[in-house]
C-alpha cells in the first residue's frame, strides 16, 4: 500500500541559532498528533545536551508527521532536521537534497542573521521552494512588517504573506502546516524505477548497528533487499527499514519519496558514508546521485587525558563516539609533555569542539588538547613526501627542501561597513584578495584565499566581533601551495613542551612566538621557582618571558583551633593543583595548551 | 602536661577583617563567667589528672569582660587542676577595654604575659580596619600594663593592610620595639570571607598592597626585627630570647590543649585515643548546655596515627627550629624524613631544607615562604601507602 505520491511533502528547517527551530518543530509534531503533548520533552530534535545548551543541531535527525488538510485529505510530512554550521556545511547540502522545500524561519525581532543567508543559498541551490515564517510575532519588540521587507529584499524571495507565528504559543503554527502543503512541491520518482535512495545521515545503535537514514529517489527497499552502495561497491543485506515517529518505528517498505530508514546489520558508521546513493545490487540504478564528497579531516589535535591513568577510557570513548561520527578519525600518539594520548581528525574547529565537549561531558573525562593543526606535505631533500599533521613529526629543517599547506577558498558575507576591517583581518592572516561583489546595496560578497592553518585558531571569532556578528564565513579547500613554514617551539625552564609546538609561517613566527610566550607567562601560574619562557625556531631563541616565583605561599597565622580548617584548605589548594598538567619541572594549567594559541589576528 | 586555653568571644566591636569567633559584647556576657566555671568543673571531672603548663586568655577581647571575671575564672582552673608553679599565664587585651585598675587585679590573680593588640602606629590605618583605638590609647594602655606590674608583653602588628606602604610598617615595628616588649607577632593580613573588608575589596571599595608588595613589607619586616633583638622563631612571631611563648609553642609542636568556652577547640588523649573536639560556636547555644549541667560540644573526631603525624609536620615546619626527628620518631616509631621520602627529596632539590642540625627537619627562611606547597607535597602520602 504505496502512500500517494502527491500527498507527500519533504522539507527542512533553516533557521538561525535561537530563532525557534526546534520549538516550531515540536508544535507541528503536537498538531499532526506525531507526540501527545504529554509525552514532549522540550525540542525533541534536539537530543544531545550539547545541542540544546548550544541551542545548535549537531547531527541531522528526522520525524514522519500525518497532517489532515482542509481538503480533507491526509498529508505525510517529513521533516528533515539539517546541523547548523559551517563545519557541517556537506551534511547540510546532503540533507537539503533530500527535500523538496524548506521552511525559513527568522526571528521576528532580530531580523536575518547572516548565517542563514549560506543555508537558505544552499537550498535554493538545490532547486528548494523556501516558505519565510516569521517567528516570535507575540514578543513586544517584534517588528515583523520591518523583517518582511528584509527577507524579501536580502534573499530576494517574496514574504509578504509569510506566516506571522508563535512557536512558542503555537499562534498561528497551523498556517504554516497548511501553507507546507502548498508551497513545497511533491516529490516526483518512479516506485517501478531500479532503487536509488540518498543518505543524508547515519547513527549507530547497538542492536540494529549503523542506520542509514535516507530519502528514496526511485524504487522501493524492504528487509530482505540486496542493497550496494554506489560510492564503495560494498553490499549488504536489509535487515529492517522503517520511519522515524520521530522514533524508530519499522515499516514494510520504503519507497520513492519517502523517508526513513534502512537497517543492514551494518557494523559501523564508516560504512555508511553521508551522500552516498544506495541503490539494489541485482538491478543497480545507472546513476548516482549527483553530490557525493569523501569527508577528510582538516584540523588535527592532540587529545590526552588530564590523568594519563585515564587513557584507556578515553580510547573506550573515542570508540563509542567514531560508532555514531564517521568523519571522526584518531590515532595513538605520545608526547613527551603529556604522555600517551591520541591524534585526532575532525572536520573542523566546531567538530573539534563538540567531540572534545562531548568526551568531558558524556564520559566525564578531563583532557588535555595540544594546538590544531593541518596537514602539511613536506618535501625533504631525498625527494621523500611526507605527510604531517602534528608538528612535533616535521623533520629538522636541514632536511627539508620545501612545505605546502592546504589553502582554502574563502566566502565571506557581509554588510558593506565591514569591509574595510574584515579585509584588514585576511590581510593579516595571509589572505589573498580575489574579488568583491555586491549582492545588494548594503551587502557584500568577498572571497578570499586564505591559508586553512590562519583560519582554525580563531579567524572566526575575530571575525565575528569586527562584523558585530554579521558576517557569515564558509570555506573550501582548494589544494595545496608552497610556503615557507617553520616550527615554533616553546620552552618552559628550559625543557622543550612538545605539545606547545605550532608550525607558523616565517614572517609570522616572531610575532607569533612574542604573543604567546607573553600569553604562557600569564597563564602558568607562579611557582616555587622562576620559570623562563621561551619560544624558539629550532635552536635560536626569539623571545623569552619570565615568571617569577611566588614569593610567599603560606599562612600567617595557626593555631589551635585553625587544624582542620588549615588541613581543608590544603586538600582544596591541592584540588586546585589537579587542574594542572605537570611538564618538566613545571605544572601548566590543562586549558593552556589551547588557549595561548588563540592570539586575536 | 597540657595548656589550657580560655575564649572570650566578646569584643567592642568586631574589626574588619577579622573573622574570629566574636560578637560585640551583648547581655550574654553577664552569664559567661558562670558557664565557663561549669564547664571547668565538669572538664576536671573527666581529666582529673591533668597538668597545666600554661594558661591562655584569648578572644575575641578578653579584658570587655570585668576583670574580675577573668580572675575569677583562672582561680577556677587553678582549682580544678594541678597548674605548675611557673606555668605561662597570658591574657590578650585591647587598648580601650581596660585601665590600671583592672590590669592590677589580673597581674594580682596570677596572669604573668599580656598581649596587647596594635596592629599599626598610624591612626589612619587603624581606623581603616575599623581597629576602635588610635596609637595614643594603645600606649596608655602599654603604660597601664607595665605599671601594673607586667614583664612578659607581646604586641601584635599586621602588614598588608589596605593603604599601609612598606615604610609605615617599618615605622611600626621601630615604634613598637622602641618600648621594648619581650614578643611581638607580626602578622600578614588574611582576607577572609564573610568579613566586611573581604566585602569591600571584591566590590572594588578597598584595595590591598599586591602580594609583591606584602612579600616586601614582610621581608623588610623580618630584617628590622632581626636587628631590633627579636629573633624569629615561628613563621610570624619574634621574641627576645627566652620569652618565646610556651602556650602557642605547644600548638606547634602538636601537644594536648584544652579549650574552654564558646567555639574553643581541644585536642586531649582520652583513653589512649587522640581526639579533637569543638565546643558550640553560637554563645547561646554554649551557655544553654552548661546551664543544664553538659559538656558544651559541638563535634569531637578522632585523629589516627597517620593524621596526627601530618598535623604535627604542618604544625612543626611552622617553627623556625623545625622538627625534633629525636621526639617524633619516640612519637610516632618512624622517622620523618623517611616517611615522607618524596615530598622531601623534592624539596630538597629546591633547597628548602636547612641542613645545619641534622636533628631537625627545618626550613629554610625560603623553605618557609613555601611552606603550603611543602605541605601540599606532604599531604601526597597516602595512608595506605603508609600501611604498607
Amino acid at each position: 500500500m504505496n502512500f500517494d505520491l502527491n500527498l507527500i511533502r519533504n522539507f527542512s528547517i533553516i533557521a538561525h541559532i535561537d530563532h525557534g527551530k526546534s520549538t516550531l518543530a515540536d508544535r507541528m509534531m503536537e498538531l499532526t498528533d506525531t507526540v501527545a503533548k504529554r509525552d514532549m520533552e522540550e525540542q525533541l530534535l534536539d537530543s544531545m545536551d550539547i545541542e540544546r545548551e548550544r541551542g545548535i543541531t549537531i547531527k541531522a535527525s528526522a520525524v514522519r508527521m500525518f497532517y489532515h488538510h482542509t481538503d480533507g485529505k491526509t498529508y505525510m510530512f517529513n521533516l528533515i532536521d539539517t546541523p547548523g554550521h559551517v563545519d557541517f556545511n556537506y551534511e547540510v547540502s546532503r540533507a537539503l537534497a533530500a527535500c523538496e522545500g524548506a521552511v525559513l524561519v527568522v526571528d521576528a525581532t532580530q531580523g536575518i542573521e547572516a548565517q542563514t543567508l549560506a543555508n537558505v543559498y544552499l537550498a535554493v541551490d538545490n532547486g528548494l521552494e523556501v516558505l519565510p515564517v516569521i517567528n516570535k510575532v507575540d514578543l513586544p519588540s517584534a517588528e515583523p512588517e520591518r523583517v518582511t521587507k528584509e527577507i524579501e529584499d536580502v534573499i530576494g524571495i517574496p514574504a509578504e504573506d509569510a506566516p506571522c507565528i508563535s512557536a512558542k504559543t503555537g499562534l498561528n503554527v497551523s498556517e504554516v502546516l497548511a501553507r507546507i502543503v502548498d508551497t513545497v512541491p511533491a516529490p516526483t520518482g518512479d516506485p517501478d524505477a531500479p532503487l536509488k535512495c540518498l543518505i543524508f545521515d547515519c547513527f549507530y545503535d547497538n542492536y540494529k548497528g549503523a542506520l542509514s537514514y535516507v530519502r528514496v529517489f526511485d524504487g522501493s527497499v524492504g528487509a530482505g533487499t540486496r542493497i550496494r552502495s554506489m560510492a564503495t561497491g560494498n553490499e549488504f543485506d536489509v535487515t529492517e527499514v522503517g520511519v522515524f515517529t520521530p522514533s524508530w518505528k519499522p515499516v514494510d517498505r520504503l519507497t520513492a519519496g519517502e523517508v526513513g530508514y534502512i537497517a543492514a546489520s551494518i557494523k559501523s558508521v564508516a560504512e555508511t558514508k553521508v551522500g552516498d546513493t544506495i541503490t539494489e545490487a541485482g538491478r543497480p540504478t545507472k546513476e548516482a546521485l549527483p553530490g557525493y564528497k569523501q569527508a577528510n579531516s582538516m584540523v588535527f589535535c592532540g587529545v590526552y587525558p588530564a590523568d594519563g591513568a585515564h587513557y584507556d577510557d578515553l580510547k573506550e570513548a573515542l570508540d563509542k563516539l567514531k560508532l555514531n561520527d564517521a568523519s571522526l578519525t584518531y590515532e595513538h600518539e605520545t608526547s613527551a609533555a603529556l604522555g600517551y594520548g591520541f591524534r585526532c581528525g575532525f572536520l573542523g574547529l566546531l567538530h573539534m569542539e563538540i567531540i572534545t565537549e562531548r568526551l568531558e561531558r558524556e564520559f566525564d573525562l578531563d583532557l588535555v588538547t595540544t594546538a590544531p593543526s593541518v596537514v602539511y606535505h613536506v618535501f625533504t631533500l631525498d625527494g621523500q613526501e611526507r605527510i604531517i599533521d602534528n608538528p612535533t613529526n616535521l623533520p629538522p629543517a636541514a632536511e627539508i627542501d620545501y612545505m605546502e599547506e592546504p589553502i582554502v577558498k574563502a566566502t565571506i558575507m557581509t554588510p558593506s561597513e565591514y569591509v574595510g576591517t574584515i579585509m584588514e583581518l585576511c590581510q593579516n592572516n595571509r589572505g589573498t584578495f580575489v574579488d568583491m561583489e555586491y549582492i545588494e546595496a548594503d551587502r557584500v560578497n568577498l572571497h578570499y584565499v586564505l591559508p586553512l592553518n590562519e583560519i582554525i585558531y580563531d579567524f572566526f571569532d575575530s571575525l565575528k566581533s569586527r562584523s558585530r556578528g554579521y558576517a557569515s564565513f564558509d570555506y573550501e579547500l582548494s589544494g595545496y601551495a608552497k610556503s615557507d613554514l617553520v616550527r615554533l617551539d616553546f620552552l618552559l625552564n628550559g625543557e622543550m613542551c612538545d605539545a606547545l609546538s605550532t608550525i607558523v609561517h616565517k614572517d609570522r613566527a616572531y610575532a607569533k612566538g612574542r604573543a604567546v610566550a607573553e600569553k604562557l607567562k600569564d597563564v602558568i601560574p607562579r611557582q616555587q621557582f622562576e620559570i623562563p619562557v621561551q619560544a624558539a625556531i629550532g635552536s635560536k631563541i626569539i623571545a623569552r618571558e619570565t615568571v617569577k616565583a611566588v614569593r610567599k605561599d603560606v599562612l600567617a597565622k595557626c593555631y589551635g583551633g585553625d587544624i582542620s580548617r588549615k588541613k581543608k584548605l590544603l586538600e582544596k589548594q591541592k584540588e586546585g593543583k589537579k587542574r594542572m598538567r605537570q611538564v618538566g619541572s613545571v605544572a601548566v594549567p590543562s586549558d593552556a595548551f589551547m588557549s595561548v594559541l588563540r592570539i586575536n589576528g | 602536661m597540657i595548656g589550657v586555653y580560655v575564649h572570650i568571644p566578646y569584643c567592642l566591636k568586631k574589626c574588619r577583617y577579622c573573622d574570629f569567633c566574636s560578637i560585640p559584647i551583648d547581655e550574654t556576657a553577664g552569664r559567661y563567667r558562670s558557664a565557663v566555671e561549669k564547664e571547668i568543673a565538669l572538664s576536671k571531672a573527666k581529666y582529673p589528672d591533668a597538668r597545666v603548663k600554661s594558661i591562655f586568655f584569648g578572644g575575641g577581647t578578653p579584658t570587655v569582660l570585668p576583670a574580675t571575671d577573668l580572675a575569677a575564672i583562672l582561680d577556677a582552673i587553678r582549682a580544678a587542676f594541678a597548674v605548675e608553679e611557673d606555668a605561662e599565664i597570658s591574657v590578650e587585651c585591647n587598648p580601650k577595654t581596660i585601665g590600671f585598675d583592672g590590669l592590677k587585679t589580673l597581674r594580682d590573680a596570677g596572669f604573668n604575659r599580656l598581649s596587647i593588640g596594635l596592629q599599626a602606629t598610624q591612626d589612619d590605618l587603624l581606623r581603616r580596619i575599623g581597629r576602635v583605638h588610635t596609637y595614643e590609647e594603645f600606649l596608655s594602655t602599654y603604660d597601664a600594663a607595665k605599671n601594673a606590674g607586667f614583664r612578659n608583653i607581646n604586641v601584635d602588628l599586621m602588614h598588608g593592610l589596605p593603604g599601609q606602604t612598606e615604610r609605615a610598617y617599618l615605622d611600626a615595628i621601630r615604634t613598637a620595639a622602641a618600648l621594648e616588649p619581650t614578643h611581638l607577632s607580626a602578622y600578614s593580613l588574611i582576607l577572609e570571607e564573610g568579613t566586611p573588608l573581604y566585602d569591600d575589596v571584591t566590590a572594588g571599595r578597598e584595595t590591598l598592597p599586591d602580594a609583591d608588595a606584602v612579600a616586601d613589607m614582610e621581608d623588610a619586616g623580618m630584617a628590622l626585627l632581626d636587628s631590633l633583638g627579636y629573633r624569629r622563631y615561628e613563621v610570624s612571631n619574634f621574641a627576645k630570647p627566652g620569652y618565646e611563648c610556651r602556650h602557642n609553642l605547644i600548638y606547634w609542636q602538636n601537644e594536648p590543649y584544652l579549650g574552654l568556652g564558646a567555639a574553643a577547640h581541644s585536642s586531649m588523649i582520652e583513653d589512649g585515643l587522640w581526639v579533637r573536639f569543638s565546643n558550640e560556636s553560637s554563645i547561646p547555644a554554649y551557655l544553654k548546655k552548661l546551664e543544664k549541667g553538659r559538656l558544651p560540644r559541638a563535634e569531637r573526631i578522632v585523629i589516627n596515627t597517620f593524621e596526627q603525624m601530618f598535623e604535627s609536620v604542618m604544625l612543626g615546619l611552622r617553627l623556625v627550629n623545625g622538627i625534633d626527628r629525636r621526639a617524633f620518631f619516640d612519637r610516632f616509631g618512624c622517622d620523618v624524613i623517611e616517611t615522607y621520602r618524596e615530598a622531601y627529596d623534592k624539596n630538597d632539590r629546591y633547597g628548602f631544607w636547612d641542613h645545619a642540625d641534622p636533628a631537625y627537619l627545618r626550613l629554610t627562611k625560603t623553605g618557609m615562604d613555601h611552606l603550603d606547597s611543602v605541605l601540599r607535597d606532604f599531604r601526597e602520602r597516602k595512608l595506605i601507602d603508609f600501611l604498607r
